[in-house]
């Protein structure tokens, strides 16, 4: 994000030109950020501060043009399917070898 | 030139040396849809192997937003543009895609970067079709992305709406992007001195920095822009896959061959990477139960990035599904729509295999499901959805178990004080 205005005669000036989409676009982008963080086992609250907050501008951009209760209900939606569970890792129990003391290498040795 | 098989392209190509595979190949998927551009992966790279004097502005994993982003910029429309100039009109696919372990995105039409240098390149010795990016195109990666900052004069504070320029109104997605360890290396074509090259137990591509003189005849034909120059050492540099974790041999590893520190850092969960067998013919050995190879040739869902160059890349991505079609068959082909379609109503066995990403820093070899009871039926934004209880286990090299998942419904247990209350 540049702190000047755009300056045109600047080499490195971004020219860029705008895609078109519709809001079905922005809705299923918004839709797949929540499956995805359902998925990965992130509660409600935490789904919701990543389209709050700027940071993450893909989720932050939909929740601008969508608005707090339909990503909130996009939300719920995923939720209702991955919310119910939870995925559980069991390391096996040999899983972590020893680690090998470190040696080093000369070159030509 | 050579005539070499490329599976992806569906086709044979030219290409200046004869084939060659190795035994097991470097290769990863990156699901895009989970990409938050946290930058870990890159940082990670970055504090590992580029931290050095010369290296400033070298960024061997990198995270761009596309489409306006790109490191170097603008790299991908450049090269596009010059394979246009070169064949216009004529960079298309035919045919449609199929099962088949060869050509499962029809056929490319059109010409490979290093066909397209064969017909309008002279002296002879230029092999691949390419261009220098400029130092101003370096130095700035990630220039106008959507990095928040603050306000000018304003200390610890994140500007509060995060954007002034540009914002998309639509959609964009985040890139992450590494060396694709080709298996018909630009780099390693376009190097006249032949210090560029293949390992043949793993497929890794290596400059060999004894060897290199600094021409940067791979900076200028690597398609991804992947070989960068330093200038203090007057050799090229590139990812080099971090091989000594990837073969077991850095002492953290334990003996065992582990993920490299990219992917073992993704916030997102995004990666999975591993060494899939190679058959003679160049194309990946059948190997059902490897995930990569699931991925890839079972559920057809993670494709290659810009198959059209031809260099036939070992990276790919389950594309994202909001993103206009247009431009995704462009980057990653034909085979985009059955990809985005087989992802958003996943069969079990899919749901299951996705379990498996960053679960563990070990490459994964092998998994096998044990099945388990149906546990939900319902629809999800307006498609149907099953989920089960299988147990997906995952398996290292030596056919040890390394981990497994499950899926349980969380228990709520009563505190004593209200164990009799209704
Ligand atoms: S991505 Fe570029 S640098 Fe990497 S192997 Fe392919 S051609 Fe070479
Ligand atoms: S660490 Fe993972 S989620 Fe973060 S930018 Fe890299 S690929 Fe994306």
């Amino acid at each position: 994000m540049p702190y000047a205005d755009p300056e045109p005669d600047d080499p490195q000036e971004l020219v860029g030109v705008e895609w078109p989409g519709d809001e079905s676009v922005t809705r299923e982008m918004a839709e797949s950020f929540a499956d995805e963080f359902a998925q990965l086992g992130l509660p409600r609250a935490e789904i919701l501060a990543l389209y709050r907050q700027p940071e993450y501008s893909g989720a932050h951009r939909a929740w601008r043009l969508l608005g707090d209760d339909e990503i909130a209900r996009i939300v719920d939606e995923s939720l209702a399917v991955f919310g119910r569970f939870t995925w559980v890792v069991t390391d096996s129990a040999d899983d972590e070898p020893e680690p090998q003391p470190l040696r080093l290498y000369r070159r030509g040795s | 030139m050579s005539t070499v098989k490329n599976w992806q392209l569906g086709r044979e190509m030219a290409y200046p040396y004869d084939a060659r595979y190795p035994e097991r190949q470097f290769a990863f998927v990156f699901n895009i849809n989970r990409c938050i551009a946290c930058q870990s992966c890159t940082m990670a790279c970055k504090s590992t192997w580029t931290f050095n004097k010369g290296q400033e502005h070298m960024w061997w994993a990198n995270v761009e937003t596309k489409p306006y982003g790109g490191y170097p910029q603008w790299w991908d429309v450049r090269i596009l543009e010059k394979l246009e100039e070169a064949n216009p009109g004529g960079q298309v696919w035919g045919g449609t895609p199929a099962d088949a372990r060869f050509g499962p995105y029809g056929t490319f039409e059109g010409q490979t970067v290093f066909e397209a240098a064969a017909r309008t390149l002279s002296p002879d010795s230029a092999r691949v079709l390419g261009y220098l990016p400029t130092d101003e195109e370096w130095n700035s990666p990630n220039i106008y992305e959507d990095n928040p900052i603050g306000k000018r004069g304003v200390r610890n504070a994140i500007d509060q709406t995060g954007e002034q320029l540009p914002v998309h109104n639509t959609w964009f997605f985040y890139l992450a992007r590494i060396c694709n360890h080709c298996s018909y290396p630009a780099c390693l074509a376009a190097c006249p001195r032949q210090a560029i090259y293949k390992r043949p137990e793993d497929g890794i591509v290596l400059i060999d920095q004894a060897e290199c003189r600094g021409y940067r005849k791979c900076v200028e034909a690597c398609p991804y822009k992947k070989t960068m120059y330093r200038g203090n050492t007057r050799t090229s540099e590139k990812c080099i896959a971090c091989y000594p974790r990837v073969e077991g041999t850095d002492p953290e590893t334990g003996g065992e061959p582990m993920e490299t520190r990219c992917m073992a850092a993704c916030i997102g969960q995004i990666r999975m990477q591993g060494l899939v067998q190679m058959a003679e013919d160049g194309t990946w050995a059948e190997d059902r139960y490897n995930p990569l190879y699931y991925l890839v040739h079972v559920a057809k869902v993670a494709l290659p990035l810009y198959p059209q160059f031809g260099t036939q890349p070992n990276g790919y991505y389950i594309p994202p599904r909001w993103v206009a079609r247009p431009y995704l068959r462009q980057m990653f082909g034909p085979g985009v729509d059955r990809a985005i379609e087989n992802y958003i109503s996943p069969s079990r066995e899919l749901l299951a295999v996705l379990q498996l990403f960053r679960r563990s820093n070990r490459i994964i070899f092998r998994y096998q499901i044990e099945e388990g009871p149906k546990i939900y039926e319902g629809s999800l934004h307006g498609r149907k959805v099953e989920l089960y209880n299988d147990t997906v286990i995952a398996f290292g090299k030596n056919g040890r178990e390394l981990f497994r998942t499950t899926v349980e419904e969380p228990v709520y247990v009563r505190p004593n004080v209200h164990a009799n209350s209704i």
